[in-house]
């Protein structure tokens, strides 16, 4: 499990998806998380890194793990996901400032998620008002970007979740690139035009 | 409504009538259909004490609001009942076309009750039900019923029958379905010959109406590149039949041989989807709709007849060490005509073989003899000597020759083709399962072995709680919908809860759907516990607990179960004695259960 936690997380700081210190990652066993820990360096994680505390009762860890976890909490208490990454992908969040929904124009991305939606808040770090729409979207969607922070990604294990984040990551330079380059993008998908609805 | 007809049809074979009533939409809407709707109207009207072979016991056959629309491998139907085998809770899910015709006829499920006088056949058509003589078919083998009913009702119509096995009250019997498929496990068959019901023949013209039928297109669009994409969907399973596993189970280990005794079988290869592949197959079919098509139609003795799967395969092989692949494709036709769980068959007499091998038992059937299995299927159909013993499943067998130790069941239900030894979480899934050992509650083969949707330490007992149980809720849905589970392999839940929400027009998420299937896995519990099972009853046959497997890739596991089963309690929202907390009841809307 540890070792799960540090291959995400090195995977994640050393593809540029996000910062230092950025980013966190967690799972769910029964009624208690394991958490990336407040501050720590996803590219650098020690087992003690890596926090337990309650899923919905707080006990000493608490003082411990990262600021985000009540959306983590909330998320694992409103959906089937036991396992979520945080993190902050550059382009993505470039997208999430103009995009209500991201649509990637690549075959990966559209074959893996279809779309991603864009969330706003207020306050984007550690939020109740995060916590509460994020874990609603999650419902229905396997990652969810909020707007000009970062996303959340929920899967059976960490590296599923990881997958959609990179996968997010991939799509979003893509779309990026092809605007800042000034392509016009010749449509090779079928049924394309429903992906808004999916 | 869309998707689902609206309409059950109730048949009362004590008094001899039949009666529509509607479909409750808000039942529709909590529990979807087939599986869910069925342990539904099970919990409901099945009392505590109630005898399975009794006239109070109901068998519910139910279709889903996706069975015969467009969505992939949707040609599926259940059979809910309270099974003789087990006395637990059960449905059995059978595919090929009837579900789909029965579907149009009009109805979504049928519910039968009661006891007739006499042997009966029940007829539906998009006109109307009729309950009709069945004396003459009284004692005929499945493959003679289907030719007599299909002769009669013509090549439209299509047969559910019970065998000589049903007729005989055998506690492992099962129903055949068009003479090819079966709704096996659990002694189903048994429930409709105590009911004195030999057949029901459907036919039927109607279609679900699609509310967003654009949605729906798209959804199953999407739902087929997926499958296309999916090796395991789109070319192990088409190419070699679900005995495409028996090479992937034997290397990894984890293939039953000799009663669990090693998992290993020094002959898999002789018994593979290669082989049968190479040596048998004449065509490959698939179920209504479905475009994986991993049934086999082999040649066995000058005529084509469909081929053994992959459990059948191993039970009737592996389970008893044979390894003559004519052989077993000729015990798993037997156990069709007579109408008889492959399954539980197989590793009964796997039982008794090595009872027999270790002198507890003076009967001469040892591994290896294919010429015993043969025999031996017959003495059970017809209960004739030690037929009559093993008539009753391993577990009563054992226990009567005071071996308990040596029957590989879970609630009373034989072990499948995986040994949980070499993959923890299975053993899990085993123990908890509501109907008792089976790998269609939730199959752990995506995590543990394939990688689906990514691999997983199969050794591990710490965190497999959360796989198995979003497993088992998924499992319970793809049961309603009612479509095949190898979709899965390719397909999540985000999938089905498109299509169900285009079909319905009831919109559902990924999540709502997991509440679905958790709503169905927590009745089905709720029954067991009024039944009088408990904790103890959520346990692994001794040899998988405290035997080490001798040699190979999993030499030296066993499982330790316990404390899976506190992380599986804990994480359910249930008690440490397995009985599930007011406020998860209160979740799930199931607070009056």
């Amino acid at each position: 499990m540890y070792e799960d936690f540090k291959m995400v997380g090195a995977d994640l700081y050393t593809q540029g998806i996000t910062s230092s210190h950025g980013g966190n990652l967690s799972v769910r066993i029964g009624d208690r998380i394991l958490i990336t820990r407040r501050g720590s360096m996803l590219g650098h994680l020690q087992d003690d890194d890596i926090i337990e505390t309650g899923l919905e009762r707080n006990d000493s860890g608490i003082t411990l793990a990262s600021s985000e976890i009540g959306v983590h909490r909330a998320i694992y208490l409103n959906t089937s996901a036991l396992a979520i990454v945080h993190a902050h992908p550059v382009h993505a969040v470039v997208c999430s400032l103009e995009m209500d929904e991201i649509v990637p124009i690549d075959s990966e991305g559209s074959y893996l998620l279809h779309k991603i939606p864009v969330i706003a808040a207020e306050h984007t770090v550690g939020s109740t008002e995060v916590a509460k729409l994020a874990s609603q979207v999650l419902k229905e969607y396997k990652i969810v970007m909020l707007r000009g922070h970062g996303c959340f990604s929920i899967g059976q294990v960490l590296e599923e979740a990881y997958q959609w984040v990179s996968s997010l990551e991939v799509s979003a330079r893509m779309i990026c690139l092809a605007r800042s380059a000034g392509i016009r993008m010749k449509e090779y998908r079928g049924e394309s035009d429903k992906y808004s609805k999916w | 409504m869309y998707g689902w007809m609206g309409k059950i049809l109730r048949v009362d074979l004590s008094h001899g009538t039949t009666r529509e009533v509607p479909l409750d939409e808000e039942v529709a809407r909590l529990y979807i259909g087939g599986r869910g709707l069925g342990a539904r109207i099970v919990f409901d009207e099945v009392g505590p004490g109630t005898d399975p072979l009794g006239p109070g016991n109901r068998v519910v056959i139910a279709t889903g609001p996706l069975t015969g629309t467009l969505a992939p491998a949707s040609g599926r139907f259940s059979l809910s009942t309270k099974a003789p085998l087990t006395g637990a809770i059960h449905d059995s899910n059978a595919g090929g076309s009837w579900g789909v015709t029965f579907k149009k006829t009009g109805y979504d499920a049928v519910v039968i009750e009661g006891r007739a006088d006499a042997p009966m056949c029940l007829e539906i058509t998009d006109a109307g039900a009729s309950l009709k003589d069945a004396r003459d078919l009284w004692g005929k083998d499945t493959k003679e019923t289907v030719q007599t009913l299909l002769e009669r009702a013509g090549k439209s119509a299509n047969v559910l029958c019970i065998g000589p096995a049903g007729e005989n009250l055998v506690k492992i019997a099962s129903i055949s379905v068009d003479g090819h498929r079966a709704l096996a496990r659990g002694g189903v068959g048994a429930v409709l010959g105590s009911k004195n019901l030999k057949a029901i023949v459907v036919m039927g013209g109607w279609k679900p109406a699609i509310k967003d039928a654009e949605m729906f297109e798209f959804a199953c669009y999407e739902s087929g590149k997926w499958l296309k994409a999916n090796p395991v969907t789109s070319q192990g399973l088409p190419e070699f039949g679900t005995s495409v596993l028996v090479n992937l189970m034997n290397a990894s280990g984890i293939f039953p041989t000799r009663n669990f005794r090693q998992n290993q079988f020094e002959h898999a290869y002789s018994i593979s989807g290669e082989e049968i592949t190479d040596r048998l197959l004449v065509r490959k079919a698939a179920c209504w709709g479905c475009p994986i098509a991993c049934a086999r139609r082999i040649r066995l003795d000058g005529a084509e007849v469909e081929g053994p799967e992959y459990e059948s395969v191993w039970a009737l092989g592996a389970e008893c060490g044979i390894f003559d692949l004519e052989a077993v494709a000729e015990a798993n036709l037997l156990c069709n005509r007579l109408g008889v769980d492959t399954i539980s068959a197989g590793v009964t007499i796997g039982c008794l073989m090595e009872m027999s091998e270790s002198g507890l038992i003076d009967y001469p059937a040892r591994f290896g003899d294919a010429g015993a299995v043969l025999d031996l299927l017959g003495k059970i159909a017809y209960r004739d000597g030690i037929g009559d013993e093993l008539a009753e499943g391993s577990r009563r067998f054992a226990e009567k020759h005071d071996a308990p130790h040596l029957a590989m069941q879970v609630k009373g239900l034989e072990l499948p083709a995986y040994d949980p030894r070499g993959m923890k979480a299975q053993g899990l899934a085993f123990a908890t399962s509501n109907r008792g050992a089976c790998h269609l509650r939730a199959n752990m083969l995506g995590p543990e072995v394939l990688g689906i949707p990514k691999r997983v330490d199969r050794f591990a007992s710490r965190a497999k709680a959360g796989l198995l149980i979003v497993a088992q809720n998924s499992f319970a849905v793809l049961d309603s919908l009612s479509v095949c589970k190898f979709a899965s392999f390719a397909l999540g839940d985000e999938f089905f809860a498109r299509l169900l929400s285009a079909a319905t027009g009831i919109k559902y998420s990924a999540q709502e759907l997991q509440v679905v299937g958790e709503r169905i896995w927590n009745l089905e519990r709720l029954y067991n516990l009024r039944e009088g099972f408990s904790r103890r009853d959520d346990t692994l046959p001794v040899r998988i607990l405290s035997e080490p497997v001798p040699s190979g890739p999993t030499a030296g596991q066993v499982v330790d179960l316990e404390p899976m089963l506190d992380e599986y309690y804990r994480s359910r929202g249930w008690d440490e004695n397995g009985v599930p907390a007011q406020r998860k009841l209160a979740q799930l809307g199931l607070e009056g259960a």
